[in-house]
């Protein structure tokens, strides 16, 4: 039994060894294996080894996939298991330790080799075009950007850092929102996020893409300490002030590209205040709307009655009626709530100035989007509170959060704050769109203040139709083309506006100096801001450890530190990677309980969520045998409790 | 798309299984690399060039990088699990996503243990058991290869269909009266007769049983016995079940047809691949009119040579547990005596030199240990066991004297040994050293040898009678069984499709199947799943049935994957229907002793279970190491409620569950 009590540590990295083998450069007899490897991780190690593991995994691999009549996926040894991909005669390799998850090992890998594309186009040609060189120093920059992970579990989840929402001010990430939807006026901006310090402070750009856009980031945050540094940036000659803005080629699938053009964006207006108008009627205007301060709320031309405006992100119900409702009838040109709206793209809502006067307090007020959510939040709304209309919609949110205890809310200011499971609902119905063809894609996040502030709360809902976007895994590995576009980036210090941006947009001058001087003001603004509020503030401890998981933004929320932790941080680690394994091949199930002597895990999922939540202390002694007061069994109930104040709500 | 494969280390293939799909799969990718007309290669050949290029991967491998290939799998969800016995590489295929890789490799070990069951020590030396596994006669060989081809079949279909052989624990026919009466009747009439008989040749009847299908009716062991771990028993089982295979649809007509008519027919018995060592007469046995059956026996028996004598054994090597330790793989013999179709009575006998078996494993230890030891350059310490070294000489040279006497070669071991001893003990020799390693090694190989003549071919040997029971005394033992049992017997095939039935639990509604298992015994009680067309239970039939019975063996297989990692206890919500499982250990008297951390197993360890490698044994010796003195037993219960039921009515029902079934678990297993 000694053998049976081995513990195994694992390894801290979570890649092994990575490396790319081109199969058509040894195809003699006499071919040395070293010809085929194009890069090798850790690059330090000796080349015997490297020929051995390349030259062996490749040919089993080929001989697996001839048998087989398909690609090898996976490959596991005693010790080590590796995730492969094959493709023409490229062959990509990476390991890890045997603990983590198959599905997450091989989602690494596709991120991996996905990002590579994203900047350097399809592998063949790059490896034309750029020395062996110049792109091991890419894969490796690749690799520490992707294995960059705070705790453990970013070894199995794939997580998109972002700014701890439970301690910022709101309004900030309003303001990011708003300022990467006024440079989507610009019809030559597809889509763009803001990122502070590496961490997504908003974007509109699905996860997967969002990580490669912030690759970039890190690279010309690093090359300012080293300006020699190999980059395909070059400067935009077209902005006077050209040093914090940097644009780089990119490469997008078409699948990326369909969703990003898909996205509800106001093209009309767009033309209007890019191309046919001259500049100086525009400008101003547009300056004072990008440029605004947290006081302000930017308008909208309400004489536009195109109900397509986009708001990529902010989601909010008006607090005051009295207020705001004459206003909103008169600034609203779409249909109000409860009409059922097609799920076409939806109007931005922007409170008047008259209102706006309100916010100066510091208080969030509104900034109304209606019609976001069309009829399908009509649906949700009234199939949980039993077909309230609009205009009850404050006294609703007021009796729900007496009544209900899943809404977070506020007390007395009477704003209706969408908690996570009615967000989910609002998802959920979305997808169930009776629109063929059409799917909802939502990101939606809660926000709220610290209690005792009144009535503060933000649904960020990033809702927009689009065709339904699934990055098929592997997708740069199999035939999708790869379309080139442009990154623009503008940097102010840690704060990074990235757009992606048709290729023409850098010869477009009126568009790129519209978008740099619209912006700059704004990211000015928001960088002092971001600056002053103390970030990475750890979450509350208590006497448990969780982690939820966001399938649908990729983001985690956690309590567990990124130190090596004791026994039980260790259990709750293994634990939650076989559940994540188990959640990822086993459709239907929704929970689950496990318990060894020491430590009892549960583990819940939606379509859109993973939460997992261990309880400490001391371990009550139990026999094992079924008894059901026995304290693991009353996880579930601990979990919707105790999570709660992290702002992760279990129905 | 299913293949198993075994190769030695130069890529030999030693056995391969394949499903039609698998081989027709084969032969395509050969056929396009054929030139027109050419003749298609043998169907060996073209397994042994697919497979070579990962075989030899293996080793290099093993050799550069101190790491062997545990899986593959692709894109198209096939799955290749490999894993590496000694010198012999195992290759287990998926292509139709029936099976998984924990399926595979309990495939590969379960394929394993029946060749150890088969081979006994043989297996122990590399060399020998890549000549037993394929012998040069080319008849010989497909004789060998069917026969193991359909053991693995027969251990498939079990593992597929039975729940016994699901959670590898055996099945009992809960009827107590009956079940004493057998057990009484086995040990005054049976087992006492055929041992006080002079027709018995020198063998003595350690245990006898008797099947009714895969579930046992009675075991009884004679006092002087050791136990029958439940592993070999559920190899047993398998090889019986090889021998008289239960067809699920006949099952459900075999009661009702009294057609049973008398017919000259051919099992797969061990006896067949050696064909041409023993001599074989046919007997009748029984057969069914059924067509459909006909069809399907005559399809089993295309390659069959001359067929057997079902009067003689099969020669199986079992673990023996005695005052002096543990022996493992002891020959014994193994008459399956068929009552009726579908109710068997097996006797396992021990035969007369079954003493030199422990010699030799005794011999065996010792060298291993030296040679460990050696390798390890621990020399001094080889050398201070200067007394056991003294004693294993002494003894040896016995030994050898002793051999010499019979009809044993054994002049080879006599020629190594005597090497063996002028390297080691010659004063000015190079005495206990590394250079001793290899000759520790060939030291092992010869006594293997010698264990394999005296075993395995020992009936070449004398040239005369097999070694057995006298076929009259073996038909004697059959009558008085059958007289026995003759009104039962009806009652006993219906008992054996509806052993317990959910019916019997109406105080837990909502429950839909469960299965509890005391481990401790190798025991299993479960309502029957009936998944044919033509039975139904409450679960209905067909569809529902089969997705009932999907979502179980979807649950011991997820128990396992947790257990293995420690947790005793899983509850999981799963669409419309909430599983349990918990695992506990209790005192003799039904005290519940404390959870103890379990042991967290490497990815790559054996499967759980009990058939190839008993977990659970281990599991206890474990757990008993805290608690010495006081006798542990391990239970297991697994649940399926649907999920509307409320978790805390659910874990009630679990808790009585476990407190219900604890009584018939006591009738003794004798």
């Amino acid at each position: 039994m000694a053998a049976m009590a081995e513990i195994i540590v694992p390894d801290s990295r979570r890649c092994i060894n990575f490396f790319l083998y081109d199969g058509s450069k040894v195809k003699g007899e006499g071919d040395p294996t070293r010809a085929g490897i194009c890069y090798f991780y850790p690059e330090e190690t000796p080349l015997d080894k490297q020929e051995l593991l390349c030259g062996q995994l490749a040919g089993v691999s080929r001989c697996v996939s001839e048998l087989s009549s398909s690609p090898v996926r996976l490959l596991r040894l005693r010790r080590s298991k590796f995730a492969i991909r094959m493709k023409d005669n490229f062959l990509w390799a990476l390991s890890c330790s045997v603990e983590i998850p198959d599905v997450s090992i091989c989602d690494f890998l596709d991120q991996l080799i996905n990002l590579f594309s994203f900047y350097n186009g399809p592998i063949r040609q790059s490896y034309q075009i750029y020395s062996q060189e110049d792109l091991a120093v890419r894969w490796t920059q690749y690799l520490s950007h992707l294995q960059g992970g705070a705790t453990e579990l970013h070894h199995i989840f794939s997580v998109l850092s972002t700014i701890d929402s439970t301690h910022i001010d709101p309004l900030l990430l309003l303001k990011a929102a708003l300022i990467l939807q006024a440079c989507q006026r610009c019809p030559l901006v597809l889509a763009g996020c803001v990122l502070y310090c590496g961490r997504v402070v908003s974007t509109q750009m699905p996860p997967d893409l969002t990580v490669k856009v912030m690759v970039h980031e890190m690279e010309t945050y690093k090359q300012e300490q080293r300006p020699n540094g190999l980059s395909s940036s070059s400067s935009s000659g077209s902005t006077p002030l050209s040093s914090p803005v940097t644009s780089t080629t990119v490469f997008l699938t078409t699948t990326e590209l369909q969703y990003l053009r898909s996205a509800p964006v106001d093209r009309e207006s767009r033309s209007k205040s890019t191309q046919s108008t001259p500049k100086e009627s525009n400008r101003p205007r547009k300056s004072r709307l990008l440029s605004r301060t947290l006081s302000d709320t930017p308008t909208t031309d309400p004489l536009d009655p195109d109900p397509t405006h986009y708001v990529p992100l902010s989601f909010h119900y008006p607090s005051t009626p009295q207020s705001t409702i004459p206003d909103e009838s008169l600034f609203s040109p779409s249909p109000s709530f409860h009409t059922p709206g097609p799920l076409s793209p939806s109007p931005i809502k922007v409170a008047p100035e008259t209102s706006g006067h309100n916010l100066s307090n510091g208080k969030l007020y509104h900034e109304v989007e209606e019609g976001v959510t069309g009829s399908s939040y009509d649906h949700s709304y009234n199939s949980i509170d039993g077909g309230r209309d609009e205009s009850g919609l404050a006294e609703g949110g007021r009796s729900m959060q007496n009544k209900d205890l899943r809404h977070i809310n506020g007390q007395n200011g009477g704003s209706i704050v969408l908690s996570g499971e009615r967000a989910g609902a609002l998802w959920f119905s979305g997808q169930e769109s009776p629109e063929p063809g059409s799917q909802r894609m939502g990101n939606v996040k809660v926000f709220k203040e610290k209690e005792g502030q009144g009535s503060k709360g933000l649904l960020q809902a990033d809702t927009c139709d689009v065709p339904p976007y699934s990055p098929s895994p592997g997708e740069n590995s199999t035939e999708a083309p790869l379309l080139p576009m442009s990154l623009y980036q503008h940097r102010v210090r840690g704060l990074v506006l990235a757009l992606l941006v048709e290729p023409d947009f850098h010869s477009n001058t009126v568009a790129t100096e519209e978008v740099y001087h619209s912006s700059l003001a704004s990211l000015n603004g928001l960088e002092a801001h971001l600056r002053t509020t103390a970030l990475g503030a750890p979450g509350p401890h208590g006497p448990y450890t969780f982690a939820h998981f966001d399938c649908i933004q990729n983001t985690l929320t956690t309590n567990l530190s990124g130190r090596p932790g004791g026994a039980q941080e260790c259990s709750f680690v293994r634990a939650t990677s076989l559940l994540h394994s188990h959640f990822s091949h086993t459709e239907a199930l929704q929970e689950a309980i496990v318990r060894s002597a020491g430590a009892a895990v549960y583990g819940t999922r939606s379509v859109a969520q993973e939460t997992y939540f261990l309880q400490k202390g001391g371990a009550v002694r139990n026999s094992g045998i079924p008894n059901h007061q026995d304290s693991a069994f009353s996880l579930p109930s601990k979990a919707r409790h105790r999570l709660m104040k992290h702002g992760v709500n279990l129905l | 798309m299913k293949c198993l494969l075994i190769a030695s280390e130069s890529a030999e293939v030693l056995f391969y299984w394949t499903d039609p799909e698998f081989e027709l799969n084969i032969q395509e990718q050969y056929g396009a690399s054929q030139e027109e007309g050419e003749k298609p290669p043998a169907f060996e050949d073209s397994i042994n060039t697919l497979f070579a290029p990962i075989i030899i991967s293996c080793s290099t491998m093993v050799d550069r990088l101190g790491d062997s290939y545990t899986s593959f799998s692709t894109e198209n969800n096939h799955t290749y699990v490999l894993h590496q016995f000694e010198e012999c590489l195992y290759i287990a295929v998926n292509g139709d996503r029936e099976e998984g890789e924990e399926d595979l490799k309990r495939k590969i070990y379960v394929m394993k243990k029946m060749i150890e069951v088969l081979f006994g020590m043989v297996t122990l030396s590399s060399t020998l058991i890549r000549k037993e596994l394929r012998p040069q006669d080319t008849e010989q060989r497909t004789n060998l290869w069917k026969y193991l081809q359909n053991l693995l079949e027969t251990y498939s279909r079990l593992q597929e269909q039975d729940q016994s052989f699901l959670v590898e624990a055996v099945e009992r026919l809960i009827h107590p009266t009956l079940c004493e009466q057998c057990i009484e009747f086995l040990e005054r009439r049976l087992v006492q007769q055929i041992n006080s008989s002079v027709e018995r040749a020198g063998e003595e009847v350690l245990h006898a049983f008797i099947l009714v299908h895969t579930k046992l009716l009675a075991f009884y062991s004679s006092r002087n016995a050791s136990t029958l771990t439940s592993s070999d028993l559920l190899a047993l089982i398998v090889m019986v079940q090889n021998m008289y295979p239960s067809n699920i649809d006949l099952e459900d007509t075999a009661p009702e047809v009294g057609a049973l008519r008398v017919k000259e027919v051919e099992y797969h018995t061990l006896s067949e691949c050696f064909g041409s060592l023993i001599t074989v007469s046919g007997t009748p046995v029984f057969q069914f009119l059924d067509p459909d059956i006909q069809m399907a026996e005559d399809s089993l028996q295309t390659l069959e040579a001359p067929p057997p004598d079902p009067s003689n054994p099969s020669r199986v090597f079992l673990e023996v547990t005695l005052k002096e330790g543990c022996y493992p793989m002891m020959p014994h013999s193994m008459y399956c005596l068929p009552l009726w179709p579908g109710i068997t009575l097996v006797l396992l006998t021990k035969i007369p030199n079954s003493n030199l078996a422990m010699s030799v494993y005794v011999f065996l230890e010792a060298f291993a240990k030296l040679e460990k030891r050696l390798s390890e350059g621990l020399e001094g310490s080889a050398a201070r066991g200067q007394t056991s070294i003294q004693d294993l000489r002494n003894k040896l040279d016995k030994f050898i004297r002793a051999l010499g006497t019979s009809d044993i070669q054994t002049s080879q071991l006599q020629s190594v040994w005597t090497e063996f001893k002028s390297r080691a003990f010659t004063r000015g020799g190079p005495g206990f050293s590394k250079d001793l390693v290899p000759w520790c090694r060939t030291m092992k190989s010869q006594l293997c040898g010698v264990y394999r003549q005296c075993f395995i071919t020992e009936n070449t040997v004398g040239g005369g009678n097999p070694q057995r029971l006298s076929p009259s005394l073996q038909d004697r033992a059959l009558t008085m069984v059958q007289e026995k049992l003759m009104d039962w017997k009806d009652f006993l095939l219906v008992k054996s499709k509806r052993n317990i039935t959910m019916v019997s639990y109406p105080e837990f509604p909502g429950l839909i199947h469960f299965i509890y298992v005391d481990r401790t015994a190798g025991q299993m009680i479960a309502p029957s799943l009936n998944i044919t067309d033509r039975a139904t239970s409450e679960l209905g039939k067909g569809p529902l049935a089969h997705f009932i019975k999907g979502k179980v063996w979807g649950l011991v297989n997820t128990s396992r994957i947790y257990l293995q990692k420690g947790y005793s206890t899983v509850t999981l919500r799963d669409g419309d229907y909430f599983f349990c499982y918990f695992l506990w250990f209790e005192n003799e008297t039904g005290y519940k002793l404390e959870v103890k951390d379990l042991p967290i197993l490497p990815n790559d360890s054996a499967p759980i279970g009990m058939l190839a490698w008993d977990y659970y044994r281990k599991l206890l010796r474990y757990y008993s190491k805290s608690h010495q003195g006081e006798v542990v037993k391990c239970y297991e219960l697994l649940t399926v409620h649907l999920g509307v039921i409320p978790t805390e009515y659910i874990l009630q029902h679990c808790s009585q569950l476990a407190r219900k079934l604890w009584e018939p678990s006591r009738i003794p297993l004798l």
